[in-house]
């Protein structure tokens, strides 16, 4: 095989998922407004995580609430009461799929400004990213770069 | 097929570390110096090979492609499987860093099992040769299946029905698998049979 075949190998191997490419990981976002805590799950392919665990513990893990996202994949409940700790919020999809959502102590009671919405957007944008033809093309190309320098190594060893 | 961070405990999380290295330096050493770009290209699929989804009923599930990685590599499958699990996890996410060595087991064990059992298969005839790329393709799957579940376990102390759980969710993917693997294997021995270890007469 010559370098110009494993280079066309290699590109098609590339190519082939570019249009089909969505990550398999599980996301949650939660916030908070008017004394509700709403939580949103999904897998980043955009399918809704039905029937997913959620629990909701304290600093300390302390478990505070549980419950069971719907088939939209949303699940809300109202704040307890006498919290003095951030909040984590997470999500158990199941098969060792799991993610998490802080919420900051402050948060559970200030009312949001534009700002920290758009900010929110943001980062609930950048959860939902598939991967990038970019990343893919720098993995193959790590490791063949690990592959061509194992290559040398051994050369090295193989003329002594 | 990925298990992501927290899920697991510390000790079964060392145990998969320790036995993930061991495995990839055997792999390392039993690698021939003429076999690197293969392994190469192979880890390259397998990388690739988790972005593809098959979304069949309640199951959003991906290739894996470690039946085909092992088939073709035995041992050296596992270093290689381990780099492309190492970048998935760093540039898509998938699994968690610290559950590498777990995950690791789990796709790498079956893929070495399924090159001594089916490897003497290939080439003798090209319905045996598709038929051992099938059955490696979906029994590894099954195996890592069954591997997860064992993973999970304890954690979730109730091994049955969570690797009923995911066999069921991976039953798409273990016939996809065999037939992608079957069609490659048949392909491959007869446009670069270099790649295939064939012992030759």
């Amino acid at each position: 095989m010559t370098i110009k075949q494993i280079l066309i190998f290699t590109l098609i191997l590339a190519m082939l998922p570019a249009s089909l490419a969505f990550a398999h990981k599980v996301i949650i976002f939660a916030w908070v407004e008017d004394g509700m805590i709403y939580t949103e799950s999904q897998f980043s392919s955009k399918r809704k995580a039905k029937n997913a665990t959620i629990t909701i513990v304290n600093e300390n893990g302390m478990v505070i609430h549980k419950g069971q996202t719907d088939q939209e994949g949303k699940y809300s409940f109202a704040i307890p009461e006498k919290i003095d700790s951030d909040l984590i919020v997470k999500l158990d999809a199941g098969t060792g799929h799991q993610a998490q959502w802080k919420i900051a102590k402050n948060e559970l009671v200030t009312v949001h400004s534009a700002n920290d919405v758009q900010a929110a957007m943001k980062e609930k944008e950048m959860l939902e990213e598939s991967p990038s033809i970019l990343k893919i093309i720098t993995g193959i190309g790590i490791i063949f770069l690990l592959a061509f320098t194992m290559k040398f190594l051994k050369r090295k060893t193989f003329q002594k | 097929m990925h298990i992501s961070e927290g899920v697991l405990s510390g000790p079964v999380l060392a145990s998969g570390a320790v036995l993930a290295m061991a495995g990839a330096a055997i792999g390392l050493k039993k690698i021939d110096y003429d076999r690197i770009v293969h392994v190469a290209i192979l880890a390259s699929a397998f990388f690739v090979a988790s972005l593809i989804h098959v979304n069949i009923g309640p199951a959003s599930v991906h290739l894996i492609l470690n039946g085909i990685v092992g088939l073709l590599l035995g041992f050296a499958a596992i270093p290689a499987i381990l780099t492309a699990l190492l970048l998935q996890s760093i540039f898509f996410q998938y699994g968690g860093l610290t559950a590498l060595g777990v995950n690791v087991v789990v796709m790498a064990v079956p893929a070495v099992l399924v090159h001594y059992l089916f490897l003497p298969l290939l080439g003798k005839s090209s319905t045996l040769t598709f038929v051992a790329g099938f059955m490696a393709g979906m029994l590894s799957i099954l195996l890592s299946s069954l591997l997860l579940g064992l993973a999970l376990w304890f954690t979730d102390q109730n091994f049955l029905e969570t690797s009923l759980v995911i066999i069921t969710a991976h039953i798409p993917v273990m016939i996809i698998e065999g037939i992608v693997t079957g069609f490659c294997v048949t392909f491959l021995l007869k446009v670069y049979p270099e790649i295939i270890p064939v012992k030759k007469k």
